[in-house]
């Protein structure tokens, strides 16, 4: 038994934003320092074949903001296949002294506790993947810093997984099985969803799955065995041996609302497009649990997630936009 | 100041030059506006990576649908830099043809110069590391040039960072922070256990500046004046932080990086700014590659058609063969022959973009 690592997000903000940023910051916040809503969006984990090795190369487990992150959600372009949109929160700070002395662990806490109130009092799963972002922009010499918190409940004791560790998913359910969960992400696309075999008379049907969303929990599950009982989820990881980030608050949801379902068979969704012939689905499968521990569930666990900086240590970011916007340096490039 | 006149320029003649009306692209290798789209369209449908966009409405192009104003593919990755890409005479031997397109049908004359065909992977396995000597060391020349492009800063300000250096460290506050009580034991480390996959920060770290996954959004869009597609690049480096333009040009091939590639405002965004590729050698580019292509093409379609009994198998060349559901079917016979189709323009100029940034696998197309 090995305890489940998962892969954390990493943060990506398309240059666009940071432009939105300033004109957001002089034209309507101007010094107000309210926290406003903030949408993201994540993907399936990616890996591409580097032509001249031949070996895998995972690209980043990336939550990505954009121009259009400030926007109402009903005005936001349509996500492609298999993308997640996020909800967060997202504060900026007028000077660099209010960024360094703001109270982040009650900032942190704070989203923090909106997604453990989704999970107890509400159930709405779609509040499992908040996340924060503090900023302060320096206007005049183009940088911005900033701070992602991706919170996720730690569990005690720890998820682990079997001996045989994450496997291909195909090996396990089977490419009938992934084809028919592909056709139906497709035309319902979810973050989280259950999936089960298609209960059916004849046995050469049975290689066909459905999926259904979360909150149909008891009832979809009702007449499945507990060997064909699984859960799936967008998985933004692109590493073999660990699940992405979103299934942390998932795997605690699960703890919480439905403690019977143990241990869980989760599979990590990462396939786009339905492979071609000969090729691999990219899809993970696994089987973790956790012992169930005494009375739980009424605390609120401790939560951990926020990002490192490059070096690897907790500290903010920063983006130096300077040879992108400043006028001076621009000029420069002109041929 | 003389940059910022040159730009009005161009926009005035952008604004005045007219929308071409005519369909030109195998004579000038030029296309519409609506060929734009046809192709942009064939694009989107044929590999989903590439949507449509809508970008900034203040900025709306009227010749334009106004969801479609351009073409933008996200996170296609930069495994190597161009320059170590750079071609020395021991690449001569490594060329091999390469058949275009659908490799069912080879040998119909489109083959392709691969240059690169014998480079040896192992220039870039860890174990190998230490043969890196042995690889003439472009990148530093690369690097000077690049920071020589830096030093030509106006004000005088400071050289422009080595690559792969996160820029003006001391500027960034030194706040770290004891936020999170220890380790968090079911965090994956950056660097954590991989099977068979190599994690993109543990490439950077094995193997220097070798290999770094840099990730590129790129659009296309339609420019007016030259009547081509122009294509435009906005990088990131493995941590997500954006590129500075010498680090992009390090993903530009040497005949191209401080010629026709350069840093200019993209035309569907109020302020932001991408490296862009200069499009006028593209008409005429493209209409050598149409000439050669469309050549190949017709002789394929007259052999298909020419009477012989065996029906002609759509689908197989379904680039060129797709059926026109708007224009009347035509008669199979030698002068109506109908060539390369135009929806076909984009995946041929994804191409040609690719020679001009060999690392940056723009050309999702040969992957299918």
């Amino acid at each position: 038994m090995t305890v489940v690592q998962f892969t954390p997000f990493s943060s990506l903000v398309q240059p666009a934003f940071w432009h939105e940023l300033t004109r957001l910051k002089i034209d309507v916040l101007k010094l107000s320092e309210e926290s406003l809503p903030i949408t993201a969006s994540y993907s399936v984990g990616r890996s591409i074949t580097d032509r001249e090795t031949g070996q895998e190369v995972a690209l980043g487990c990336n939550l990505t903001i954009s121009d259009d992150s400030f926007n109402d959600t009903k005005t936001l372009q349509r996500l492609p296949a298999n993308s997640v949109r996020v909800n967060g929160t997202f504060k900026n700070f007028n000077t660099i002294e209010e960024f360094k002395e703001a109270d982040k662990s009650a900032l942190f806490n704070q989203t923090a506790d909106e997604i453990w109130n989704g999970i107890k009092a509400t159930g709405d799963i779609s509040l499992l993947n908040r996340f924060l972002l503090i900023t302060f922009a320096d206007l005049k010499k183009y940088r911005y810093y900033y701070w992602f918190a991706f919170p996720a409940f730690v569990a005690k004791p720890a998820w682990s997984i079997d001996d045989a560790g994450w496997k291909s998913a195909e090996e396990h359910i089977g490419r009938d099985a992934l084809s028919g969960i592909h056709t139906q992400l497709q035309s319902s696309p979810s973050a989280y969803f259950l999936a089960r075999p298609r209960s059916s008379e004849d046995k050469t049907d049975s290689h066909n799955y459905e999926i259904a969303p979360i909150s149909s929990l008891d009832s979809f599950f009702a007449n499945t065995p507990a060997e064909q009982q699984i859960i799936g989820f967008v998985d933004p990881s692109p590493l073999p041996q660990n699940p992405g980030w979103p299934l942390r608050n998932l795997l605690t949801f699960l703890r919480i609302r439905k403690s019977t379902l143990n241990p869980i068979r989760v599979l990590c969704w990462r396939d786009v497009d339905i492979p071609a012939s000969g090729k691999p689905w990219k899809s993970r499968f696994g089987i973790v649990q956790a012992s169930v521990s005494e009375a739980e569930g009424d605390v609120r666990p401790a939560a951990v997630g926020w990002e490192k900086n490059p070096q690897g240590k907790m500290a903010p970011r920063m983006a130096d936009l300077a040879p992108m916007m400043d006028p001076s340096r621009l000029a420069d490039q002109a041929v | 100041m003389q940059h910022a006149i040159q730009r009005n320029i161009f926009a005035l003649r952008d604004y005045l030059s007219p929308v071409l009306k005519e369909s030109k692209f195998k004579e000038h290798g030029r296309i519409t506006p609506e060929e734009f789209v046809a192709a942009g369209d064939f694009l989107a449908y044929k590999f989903p990576v590439w949507t449509w966009e809508k970008g900034d409405a203040s900025k709306a192009r009227d010749y334009l649908p106004s969801d479609k104003q351009y073409l933008v593919t996200r996170g296609v990755p930069c495994l190597r830099r161009a320059t170590s890409l750079a071609y020395t005479d021991a690449d001569e031997d490594a060329e091999r043809l390469l058949s275009f397109g659908d490799s069912s049908a080879p040998g119909d004359g489109d083959e392709w110069v691969e240059t690169h065909a014998g480079r040896k992977p192992n220039h870039d396995t860890a174990a190998s590391a230490g043969e890196i000597g042995d690889i003439p060391d472009i990148d530093a020349d690369a690097d000077g040039a690049a920071n020589a492009l830096g030093n030509m800063s106006l004000s005088g300000s400071k050289a422009a960072p080595p690559a792969g250096e996160t820029p003006d460290l001391d500027d960034i506050p030194d706040m770290e922070e004891e936020l999170e009580g220890g380790d968090d034991e079911a965090t994956a480390a950056p660097s954590g256990p991989t099977g068979g996959v190599i994690d993109a920060s543990e490439v950077e770290v094995a193997k220097g500046n070798l290999l770094q996954v840099r990730t590129y959004d790129v659009m296309i869009t339609y420019d007016k004046y030259y009547q081509t597609p122009r294509i435009w690049l906005l990088g990131y480096d493995e941590n997500g932080s954006p590129l500075t333009p010498p680090q992009v040009f390090q993903d530009i091939s040497a005949d191209h990086a401080f010629k026709t590639v350069t840093i200019e405002a993209f035309p569907h965004s109020k302020s932001l700014q991408a490296a862009s590729v200069h499009p006028c050698k593209h008409a005429s580019v493209m209409k050598k590659v149409i000439e050669r292509m469309n050549a190949g093409v017709v002789e394929e379609q007259r052999r298909l058609s020419g009477g012989s009994a065996t029906p002609t198998k759509e689908g197989k060349k379904w680039p060129f063969r797709k059926s026109s559901g708007n224009k009347e079917e035509k008669t199979p016979n030698d002068d109506d022959v109908e060539g390369m189709r135009v929806d076909f323009y984009l995946v041929v100029f994804l191409k040609f973009i690719a020679s001009i940034v060999p690392t940056i696998e723009v050309d999702s197309t040969t992957a299918f």
